[in-house]
């Protein structure tokens, strides 16, 4: 009997449509009782849609195995954490231990010290005594490098991008900026912006800076974790401690960025 | 620490956030290991052991084993826990005091929970072959398929949770992601 081709083309066509719906509600815990009769036959008798059947079933093994294996390294993460939290815990109480027995050992001294700090009033006990927050600031900002435009001497291509990160990279801040800017909207890259807030931080402008890594979070599109740590850099040079402390306890318990580092600014701020 | 467990639902849970992922392990592990303690594991052990409960417990919640909790989560934990223990200590052919019989504790019908899967199966040659070119995949294809085989996800689900914007979107994206592991596989071998 002569069959159209084409007629034949669609009916395998929509067969292996009501196959793979089959296999999508089997895999889904969704198939009737009809459906689940068809299921079985074609299992037996379909070697094509066994197959398919199989991959998909090996591939659900697969998938959880690998799932494992992420779940098995962020918590490894996080009993290196932990560890990390407790040492630095006992490096304190050692601390703290050492500067008590200092002060028993050391009265008389520490009574002459102490009354040369009343002397110098509260001018001087303030400058001794509170938190230093342009030496934590000195102590905790570099420069974030370029990791985003490869810079080759045979490159001949002179584009405003490569003019920005060539300005950057020579630590021409204010050329970085105009190059940035001066790029059309439509060529812009997501990272541009924390690019120009890194070189705004680098000429002291921290309110644009802020303005920008804030924007840099918002965007979510990269350098998000960095960005946070710039914010709560920023924040502490502006001793704005409460401040500090969000992004750093968002950038600890979300990413893992300098999470040693903000750890260590963390307790240095409570 | 903010105590965050008491009103979880499995639904929040199966939202994938790791923020939630490490309270719970955090909240509860203190608790576990101290009362790991009374088995004579050693420290380490008793780490791995909760870090097993943990994850077995997780898996069930993601692949559709546990529906809905019936008890708190620590005493899933605890449960679990208590399982890979005695497994442990069968295999170790350790016993906690004399008088104490390993063989009546542990049975999976006195688990929180008797629809818990606690195994977890090796994976055959042809797996460890798929697992090689799965991760290969790019990070959509990948994302994509896991909220389908792992988390089962409906396809509407995947619609709601972001990129995709209808159903054949979805169902052809998954295709495509299938075709391409096979092509890999077949490529290479």
């Amino acid at each position: 009997m002569y069959e159209n081709p084409k007629r034949e083309n669609k009916r395998t066509k929509l067969i292996a449509m009501k196959n793979q719906d089959l296999l999508y509600h089997y895999f889904s815990n969704s198939l009737t009782a009809e459906q689940e009769e068809v299921f079985k036959k074609l299992l037996e008798n379909d070697a094509e849609f066994k197959a398919q059947f199989l991959f998909e079933q090996n591939l659900k093994e697969v998938i959880k195995s690998n799932e494992i294996d992420i779940l098995k390294a962020k918590l490894k993460g996080f009993e290196k954490d932990l560890a990390a939290t407790k040492t630095t815990r006992i490096e304190n109480f050692n601390t703290k231990k050492t500067k008590s027995k200092t002060f028993v050992f050391n009265y008389k001294t520490f009574a002459v010290a102490a009354s040369i700090a009343i002397l110098m009033g509260w001018f001087g006990y303030n400058s001794f005594f509170k938190t230093n927050y342009s030496s934590i600031y000195n102590d905790n900002f570099s420069v974030y490098p370029n990791t985003v435009y490869t810079i080759t001497r045979g490159d001949t291509k002179n584009t405003l991008e490569r003019e920005a990160f060539v300005a950057f990279e020579s630590k021409e801040y204010k050329t970085t900026i105009e190059k940035l800017n001066a790029i059309p909207a439509d060529a812009n890259k997501a990272y541009f912006n924390f690019y120009k807030a890194q070189a705004y931080l680098n000429l002291e402008d921290t309110e644009k800076a802020e303005q920008l890594f804030t924007q840099v979070v918002k965007d979510s599109t990269g350098f998000v974790a960095e960005s946070i740590w710039y914010l709560a850099l920023i924040a502490i040079k502006e001793e704005n401690k409460n401040q500090a402390i969000q992004h750093l306890e968002n950038l600890i318990e979300n990413y893992s960025y300098n999470k040693d580092a903000a750890t260590a600014l963390l307790e240095k701020l409570n | 620490m903010h105590r965050v467990q008491e009103n979880i639902t499995v639904q929040d849970l199966k939202q994938g956030s790791d923020l939630l992922f490490k309270s719970i392990y955090e909240e509860n592990r203190s608790k576990f290991l101290n009362f790991a303690k009374k088995y004579n594991l050693s420290q380490d052990d008793n780490i791995d052991v909760y870090q097993d409960a943990y994850i077995i417990f997780y898996n069930n919640v993601m692949q559709g084993k546990v529906t809905e909790f019936t008890s708190s989560i620590s005493t899933y934990l605890f449960s679990i826990g208590k399982y890979l223990i005695f497994d442990k200590m069968k295999k170790n052919n350790k016993t906690i005091n004399p008088d104490f019989d390993l063989s009546i504790v542990r049975e999976k019908e006195a688990l929180v929970d008797p629809a818990l899967e606690l195994e977890q199966q090796e994976l055959t040659t042809e797996q460890i072959l798929l697992k090689k070119y799965f991760v290969t995949l790019g990070k959509k294809c990948q994302e994509l398929l896991t909220l389908f085989y792992y988390r089962g996800f409906t396809i509407k689900d995947i619609i709601e949770a972001g990129d995709y914007t209808s159903e054949n979107v979805v169902k052809s994206a998954k295709s495509r992601c299938m075709k391409t592991l096979k092509e890999r596989i077949n490529a290479q071998n």
